[in-house]
């Protein structure tokens, strides 16, 4: 158990080590460089630009930065955004929690209505239910994110104006809210972000949990559970169920790129202050700390929320502790 | 379903009832409802919504199509290599597979375009094509694998069958069903992908109508200029749902191990 | 997220080069009298961009000008009537009187005794010094700094005197002094090198001495401002002023329609229809100085010491510009919001002249004119001369949809007369910086003009060419260079018109540029609102006295009444 935890964790770091790499070089190799961006204007004399460069080590060769760069990360310094005008880890100390709360409320109720419809759908397979709830699945699984979003925010937002269109908090008067009414305000906020978050993910688990229930249902000992009298729904829920819950933490583990493309969209169609939004932000405004640190958080998000889906795996699954 | 999509792109010049970027009357024919002569309406810039989403099919299309063969057939050399070759390429390859797994392709693709300017549908294609192989590689090793050991291998292998000779004749053969399946399900994905850009501004260029900036341009309209957010969106959404279709099909047809099919859906972004 | 406001008030940077005006315009409800009782009540403006410094030396965009405006004051005001020679019409601020010297090349300011900075401290003479190094310091960048050149220096004569040096005694060098530069605290500022200012925690805190002072700067979400109820020239009406940040254009409409916040200042056409039935809401014009044009870049992007192989012949400009029906496309961008451009000018300016002759619309014409600069058809409809395609592109930023919506109709405007014109949309930054390095064919640009006419010198002049002017298209022609030099040194303003015409006129002609629309300023506002004088270079200039009577008042407005958080 040791070891595999060892080789996974290494995995994960090689892992984000290459992103980070990447996203680095092709930022430094991009055109313009944030000096020049941000100090177009043609009244500035180069002399100001450079000392600007100097000031931030732009004027180093791209490995030197790289080396430099490694090793404050390796610190908690993660530079200066140019365009918050803040240290990168203050932009993301507000976004990463935003990203956490979206993200996690989006999960859970992905996965509840994804298991729910996937045992709904494989009581009885190829029945009229299965199918038709297949076909919605399908469907959903096929709806562009930011589409998704759009309609679910024109609907909800602008012609019935139920829900705020987008933000976390009223802009006016949360301040002085009390307590009681500032949680409401909030929920109020999280509602159209997370609902649409959960609708785009929860097909894919419903599909994957239908398939991974048909797999185990014909095996022996369920039948045995069935023919000592106990109902389809006790057989599954004492044994069945646990068995197919393996494959659905794996694919927790898998899921996490794709989760957080839709949390990029539904963060931008809702303006919520997370880290898909920041980088998206940061790409536009060409803040190349930010964006370079944004993608390595991002990869350490997907890669820690991948490794623990697999260490759970290991810890529930014997057969997997061999690796 | 989805040969009626590839009917519509094929025949979009004789479908379209005007030309997708001709602006009819800018002063007096912009924003127009869906009405009898405008069926999906008219544009902020008086130009045809139908027209333009039908043109848009053919690009949507011809992107997705294209970006998936490229990767679905480097994805299978890659992933009939690694399994049959082994030992340090083979570790190599996919622990270069994990790494891409663990990225939203979104994300690098944003980071890749957004930065490097604003590239033609030639080049969106093969990047598209770039971040898409992994999926197809993964199954095909996992085949080559099963297969290397496989009786009928060793005695080919015995007989002084050369490798290559072997990947070709046995290897490939066997990882053409999961290779096919994956390619089809990720038609969807690549679509929806290039919709996202397009949305984001950073995919196919304006005038040239693709589904996804239809949307764009309706964006700061949603509120009441509906039309153009939600007709490119239904096509998207037919056509994804058609592709997922036919690979669901195709799965149940060539596979019928359930299970180990089961994590074709994850969604490959 | 990056997008979709109609002018985000970034791209709005190009602009405030120079941003001045002219008629002073009354709102619908003048002024009646107010008694103690109007006094308390808040505001929210809501705006589809944050502030992004609170520097007035760095401001760049119409956010950052319209908070900075209300937490700092200058040495004394522009008047109503935006008078710019001499110093006739400019109210007192910080100054309460000031003395020429006899050679007009110094003037001597009594700063008010009474006044102090938000923190309690006296202003001293010592500031306004500070505050001119400041904005002249070549490490702060700051945009004005071209604007202040003509002063010389500052000296403290006393901590209250402060005397002012002009290089040459012109007619706007008061108005360069007082208007440009606004008065920063030293004691706060002062101690951080300028170099590190554009970054530092100080620069945020938004210290000044105005009438509203900086409660709360929440980033991406809301501006909070405060009455500063000690302050030397009263009080604010208002107890608050908050600028609620929307995400985009449609968050911005929403919360104004849905009566979280009085004020929007970015109405567009589609929207109007919705005031006829609405009995909280009304519609309010405003005048600003700002006007939209395609630049052309004269000059070779590859090869600046080469004429551009399509824009520098005239007559392919003149062409192109004939090949723009301007009236609907006026009408399909604005609908019966819009406002034709005649010239490099607002219609609002002094010297603005809408009766000289323009380039009709004429495609036929265009198409003649076209063959005979030798751009033949060739054979995928596109002329080429020379075996060059007759293939452009148009750079713009991606924020603004106004100048999107144009750029698309200019496209199939030019496909027409058969030209290729790809779009080339960025990111602010980076298309300020194709301008900025004359890296593209053509743009679409937006200026505030200043209401003297020395900001056409920086924008249309050879001179402007230079590295301190905004002469993009590096656009020349010496009859326009001289013209707009006498006009900038003549002190009559009749004769500043005749001079100022006869440059427009020619520039008509040259074609630089094709004039397109002067952006509408709309704004909703709700009812309860009363507003006193919208000046045209910033309706926020007097917001300090606008109010909202007792008797209508609702649950936003108090807030006020709890201590500030």
């Amino acid at each position: 158990m040791r070891r595999y935890l060892a080789a996974r964790l290494l995995q994960s770091l090689g892992v984000v080590a290459l992103v980070t790499t990447f996203a680095f070089v092709m930022l430094h190799l991009a055109p313009g460089d944030p000096i020049a961006v941000s100090l177009a204007r043609p009244n500035i004399p180069e002399s100001v630009r450079q000392q600007w460069r100097e000031a931030y080590g732009l004027d180093k060769p791209v490995g030197e930065q790289y080396v430099r760069w490694i090793a404050n990360a390796a610190r908690g310094d993660l530079g200066y955004s140019f365009s918050y005008r803040r240290p990168v880890r203050d932009v993301f100390a507000d976004a990463v929690p935003n990203t956490l709360v979206l993200s996690g409320l989006g999960l859970l109720l992905s996965f509840a209505i994804g298991i729910g419809v996937g045992l709904a759908q494989a009581e009885r397979p190829g029945s009229r239910r299965d199918r038709w709830l297949g076909r919605v699945l399908l469907v959903l699984y096929s709806v562009p994110d930011f589409w998704l979003a759009l309609v679910i925010l024109i609907l909800f937002a602008y012609r019935l104006p139920l829900f705020p269109p987008g933000g976390m908090t009223d802009p006016v008067m949360y301040e002085y809210l009390s307590p009681g009414a500032k949680l409401l305000d909030r929920l109020r906020h999280l509602v159209l972000p997370v609902v649409t978050l959960a609708l785009l993910t929860a097909a894919g688990v419903a599909r994957f949990q239908r398939g991974a229930l048909l797999a185990v249902l014909p095996s022996d000992w369920m039948r045995t559970a069935l023919a000592k009298g106990l109902s389809w729904r006790a057989a599954v829920g004492r044994h069945a169920f646990r068995n197919a819950l393996l494959p659905t933490i794996t694919l927790v583990g898998l899921s996490v790129p794709a989760f957080a493309t839709g949390a990029i969209f539904v963060e931008k169609v809702f303006s919520w202050p997370g880290m898909g939004l920041v980088v998206v932000n940061a790409i536009a405004a060409r803040d190349y700390p930010l964006v370079t640190a944004g993608v390595m958080v991002m990869s350490v998000l997907v890669a820690a929320c991948a490794l623990l889906a697999d260490l759970a795996v290991a810890v529930a699954d014997p057969r997997v502790r061999l690796g | 379903m989805l040969g009626a999509v590839v009917l519509v792109a094929l025949f979009a010049p004789l479908l379209a009832p005007y030309d997708p970027n001709l602006q009819l009357d800018i002063a007096h024919l912009q924003s127009q409802s869906p009405s009898f002569a405008h069926p999906f309406g008219t544009d902020t810039f008086s130009r045809d919504v139908l027209s333009r989403v039908i043109f848009g099919t053919r690009v949507s299309l011809t992107v997705a199509l294209v970006a998936v063969s490229i990767s679905a057939t480097f994805g299978t050399l890659v992933g009939a290599t690694a399994g049959y070759v082994g030992g340090a390429i083979d570790a190599v390859l996919m622990r270069f597979v994990d790494a891409a797994f663990s990225v939203p392709a979104l994300l690098l693709l944003i980071v890749v375009i957004a930065l490097w300017g604003q590239i033609s549908v030639v080049t969106l294609t093969l990047l598209l094509a770039a971040v898409g192989w992994f999926t197809v590689s993964r199954l095909v090793r996992a085949e080559a694998l099963a297969v290397r050991d496989a009786d009928f291998v060793v005695a080919a292998r015995a007989l002084g069958a050369s490798g290559w000779r072997i990947l070709v004749r046995h290897v490939l053969p066997n990882a053409m069903g999961p290779a096919i399946v994956s390619a089809t399900l990720s038609i969807g994905n690549v679509i929806l992908l290039e919709a996202g850009l397009s949305y984001l501004g950073i995919g196919v260029r304006p005038p040239t109508p693709s589904w996804g900036n239809i949307i764009e341009e309706g964006a700061t309209r949603v509120s009441d200029v509906w039309w153009l957010t939600l007709f490119p969106g239904l096509a998207i959404l037919v056509t994804v749902f058609a592709t997922n279709a036919l690979g669901d099909a195709l799965r149940d047809a060539l596979d019928p191990r359930q299970l180990l099919s089961a994590h074709d859906d994850v969604p490959i972004t | 997220m990056f997008r979709f406001s109609p002018m985000s008030p970034r791209l709005a940077a190009s602009f405030l080069l120079a941003t001045l005006a002219i008629a002073g315009c009354k709102g619908l409800d003048d002024a009646k009298t107010t008694g103690p009782a109007d006094i308390g009540g808040t505001l929210v403006i809501t705006t589809a961009a944050d502030a992004g410094t609170l520097l007035p030396p760095l401001i760049a965009s119409i956010t950052d000008r319209q908070v900075t405006d209300l937490l700092y004051d200058r040495l004394a005001d522009i008047g109503d009537n935006l008078n710019t020679i001499g110093d006739k019409g400019f109210k007192p601020q910080l100054a309460e009187k000031w003395e020429w010297a006899p050679d007009s090349l110094s003037i001597a300011f009594h700063l008010n005794p009474k006044a102090r900075w938000h923190d309690g401290q006296p202003v001293r003479a010592s500031d306004v010094r500070f505050s001119v190094r400041l904005i002249k310091d070549p490490a702060m960048a700051s945009n004005a700094a071209p604007l202040v050149a003509n002063v010389d220096s500052v000296s403290v004569r006393d901590s209250l005197t402060a005397v002012a040096f002009f290089k040459r005694h012109t007619p706007e060098e008061f108005y360069d002094l007082v208007y440009q530069v606004v008065i920063v605290p030293e004691h706060i500022l002062g101690n951080t090198p300028a170099a590190k200012l554009r970054d530092s925690e100080v620069g945020r805190r938004g210290i000044g001495s105005g009438r509203f002072r900086l409660a709360k700067w929440e980033p991406g979400a809301r501006i909070e401002l405060v009455s500063d109820t000690a302050n030397y020239r009263g009080r604010a009406k208002l107890d608050r002023v908050i600028y609620s940040i929307a995400p985009d254009f449609n968050g911005a409409v929403t919360r104004f329609f849905s009566g979280d916040a009085d004020l929007f200042e970015n109405m567009r056409p589609e929207q109007i229809a919705r005031f006829a039935t609405d009995t909280a809401r009304r519609l309010l014009r405003y005048p600003t100085l700002q006007y939209t044009f395609l630049d052309m870049n004269l000059r070779d992007p590859k090869a600046p010491s080469q004429p551009h192989p399509v824009f520098g012949d005239r007559t392919v400009r003149r062409a192109l510009t004939m090949a723009t029906d301007r009236r609907a496309m006026l009408k399909n961008a604005f609908d019966s919001l819009g406002q034709r451009l005649y010239g490099p000018f607002p219609h609002a300016m002094p010297v603005a002249d809408t009766t000289l002759a323009q380039l009709p619309y004429d495609t036929a014409h265009a198409k003649a004119l076209l063959d005979s600069a030798g751009w033949l058809p060739g054979s995928d409809g596109v002329r080429v001369k020379n075996g060059r395609r007759l293939a452009f592109s148009i750079s713009l930023p991606s924020s603004s949809a106004a100048r999107k919506q144009y750029a698309t109709l200019l496209q199939d405007a030019f496909r027409r007369v058969g030209a290729a014109v790809t779009l080339d949309l960025s990111d602010f930054a980076t298309y300020s910086s194709r301008q900025a390095t004359h890296t593209f064919d053509t743009e679409i640009d937006n200026f505030a003009t200043d209401p003297g006419v020395s900001g056409f010198k920086q924008n249309w002049s050879t001179a402007g060419m230079g590295k301190d002017g905004a002469n993009y298209g590096s656009y020349s022609n010496p009859v326009v260079d001289a013209m707009l030099d006498s006009a900038i040194a003549a002190f009559d303003p009749a004769r500043t018109r005749a001079y100022a015409r006869h440059a427009f006129e020619t520039m008509i002609e040259d074609a630089p540029a094709i004039w397109l629309y002067e952006p509408p300023t709309v704004m909703g506002l709700s009812k309860r609102v009363h507003t006193t004088t919208l000046r045209a270079d910033g309706y926020w200039s007097d917001l300090a006295d606008w109010w909202i009577p007792a008797s209508e008042r609702n649950a936003r407005d108090r807030i006020g009444l709890r201590p500030t958080p």
